[in-house]
């Protein structure tokens, strides 16, 4: 059994990093800090939906299979933003050319 | 197994199967394939579309697990609709991208730039399975998925447009995310208290809830999530750069129906999932404020642009706010009687399908012309109506849409929306209507009018050039959802009785 104080302090844990991460993404001009501000905003909520999972003494299965796929998708933003942002960097550094991959 | 149920199953995993397969293939066998596809698709829409017209609500559970870890998909009234628009947009906009390659964005050789992305096609398949998935679902968790299918799809979409989409798609990106992430979070506490992720469930769960605070936190997160990605005001900055970087055959499945997907899960969270809250009614009020701003302030932002394709995609953000502007009265009708929140919903469900028709087809005709003149200037574009009859017809028709004049969803729409507020007394929603008309026709006017002047364009101007024959087939695709403007205004009443079908009064 977890107890309920664990709970909360993950919980409390979860809302900062989705603050922090929040307010970084909106106010930080460079690119890849921008993308990192996204992942710790998404790393913020899924911790969040596994302290709620762990209220019970066995973990909810309907929150586990949602942190699961939020996961995947978090792969799949990042790799599609981490390519754009090669992309457009490669752009600004030889002015015009662009990246071939 | 009916057809029918088949038929929902296969509009969710047909597309995606088909997106997986193109893939593997050529470039001109994708263009065939995703041709196939899209008759295929638009084929599984009708038994779906005809059941729902006899009153019957389709359901499946895929696999046989049931709720709450199984799959439910269900075809109801507000399912059968979206489905028979995109359909229709899906299967032009796919015909007009294989007959003007060009429009599906620009790729880097070997050696140099080519017009045409071979990465169109599984994209957009994708984009269409995830689409009709978000259409059908049953569960909150399906809707999620699918949304972030379309999502993300359509980012990859935008990039395709070459060097100058780059940017505009990453802050897509970002923003489609964040809200996302915030609509997670929602669904999240939603599941916690529930314990179920089905949309039936979910409501008669909350309904013995006596503390209200916690589904009005997490109805507060799931409309500011989804609001970022349906780009209501103060949060649709993303939008103009994104639908106006895209290439010519992708925006207006960005604002034709990709858009639509995020309000389809925000109709659904807000009228099946959860029950009347104390509280509710301020979000929808704010919501409907902003709805209110975006008309005005879009409408004057639209006044003020000197490009076509920015034009069209800021008269979307104005478009969008009169969705919002029916959540207040949406909301009566749980308190007050059912009829006077059926019109409003009715109305908001008109105005948007009919926004999916005329504006894909007025995003395809300002990317012909771009494609065409080499750039959307309007100040270039003078005269350009001269080599395109057609096309210029067809934009009126389209326009006569988006204005909402009769006979179109446009002024359904409007005119339900109309009598919902003077039934509920909200005499300020009509100011609003007149105020948005008004401004839409002067910038509709802006963005057509040069068209048509005469001007003498130079000899060696790409527009001066002799058109070709497909071309010419490109405008049809314009002058169908011209078209279909015209046509779907006769279906008001139709759409009325379909929509009561699974609703959730």
């Amino acid at each position: 059994m977890v107890s309920v104080d664990t709970i909360s302090w993950y919980l409390l844990v979860s809302t900062v990093m989705i603050i922090f991460g929040t307010v970084r993404l909106l106010l930080v001009r460079d690119l890849l800090a921008r993308l990192i501000a996204l992942d710790v905003t998404g790393i913020g909520v899924l911790l969040a939906l596994v302290a709620l999972a762990a209220r019970s003494e066995s973990s909810d299965p309907v929150l586990q299979a949602l942190v699961i796929t939020g996961l995947v998708i978090a792969v799949a933003f990042t790799g599609l933003g981490a390519v754009l942002i090669r992309r457009i960097e490669g752009l600004r550094e030889d002015g015009g050319g662009g990246d071939r991959s | 197994m009916t057809f029918t149920q088949f038929s929902l199953g296969a509009l969710a995993l047909l597309p995606l199967l088909a997106a997986a397969l193109t893939m593997l293939l050529p470039h001109p066998v994708r263009r065939a394939l995703g041709v196939l596809v899209a008759l295929l698709v638009a084929g599984f829409t009708a038994p779906v579309l005809g059941s729902v017209t006899s009153g019957e609500l389709t359901e499946l559970v895929l696999g046989g697990f049931d709720a709450p870890l199984g799959i439910h998909l269900r075809g109801d009234g507000l399912a059968a609709v979206f489905l028979g628009v995109t359909s229709l947009v899906g299967v032009v906009v796919t015909g007009y991208a294989a007959v003007l390659p060009k429009s599906t964005g620009a790729h880097l050789s070997a050696t140099s730039w080519v017009t045409s992305h071979p990465g169109f096609w599984p994209l957009w398949l994708g984009c269409w399975s995830g689409l009709n998935a978000v259409y059908l679902s049953g569960d909150l968790f399906n809707l999620y998925v699918s949304l972030e299918l379309v999502g993300l799809t359509a980012v990859a979409l935008v990039a395709v447009g070459g060097q100058s989409a780059w940017e505009p798609a990453l802050r897509y990106l970002f923003i489609a995310v964040l809200g996302s992430l915030m609509f997670l979070a929602g669904v999240g506490l939603l599941a916690a208290v529930t314990g179920t992720l089905d949309l039936h469930q979910t409501r008669s769960q909350l309904d013995e809830l006596e503390d209200p605070t916690l589904p009005l936190l997490a109805l507060t997160l799931i409309t500011v999530g989804l609001a970022m990605k349906v780009a209501l005001l103060p949060m649709h900055r993303w939008l103009v750069p994104a639908h106006s970087a895209a290439p010519s055959a992708v925006s207006p499945i960005l604002s034709g129906v990709v858009i639509k997907a995020a309000l389809v899960v925000l109709l659904r969270c807000w009228l099946w999932a959860l029950p009347a809250v104390p509280g509710m009614q301020w979000l929808a009020w704010l919501l409907g404020g902003l709805g209110v701003a975006a008309v005005l302030v879009g409408s004057v932002l639209a006044l003020r642009q000197d490009r076509l394709k920015p034009l069209v995609a800021y008269s979307t953000v104005a478009q969008i706010g009169y969705w919002f502007v029916a959540f207040p009265l949406l909301l009566h009708g749980e308190h007050d009687g059912a009829p006077l929140g059926s019109g409003a919903y009715n109305g908001l469900v008109a105005l948007a399908a009919g926004h999916a028709i005329a504006k894909a087809g007025l995003f395809t005709a300002a990317g012909f012309l771009k494609d065409r003149c080499g750039t959307d200037k309007m100040s270039a574009l003078r005269g350009a109506g001269a080599h395109h009859p057609v096309l210029i017809l067809a934009m009126g028709m389209c326009a006569v849409g988006l204005l909402g004049l009769p006979i179109s969803l446009g002024f359904t729409g409007k005119w339900q929306l109309a009598t919902a507020a003077v039934g509920a007394e909200q005499w300020w929603v009509l100011l609003v209507v007149a105020a948005g008309t008004l401004l839409s026709a002067a910038y509709l006017l802006r963005g057509i009018a040069p068209l048509l002047l005469q001007a003498e364009v130079p000899e060696n101007a790409p527009a001066a050039g002799p058109v070709r024959g497909r071309e010419r087939l490109g405008e049809i695709a314009v002058l169908i959802f011209g078209v279909a403007t015209i046509g779907t205004g006769l279906l008001g009443a139709w759409l009325g009785d379909l929509l009561e079908v699974g609703a959730w009064w």
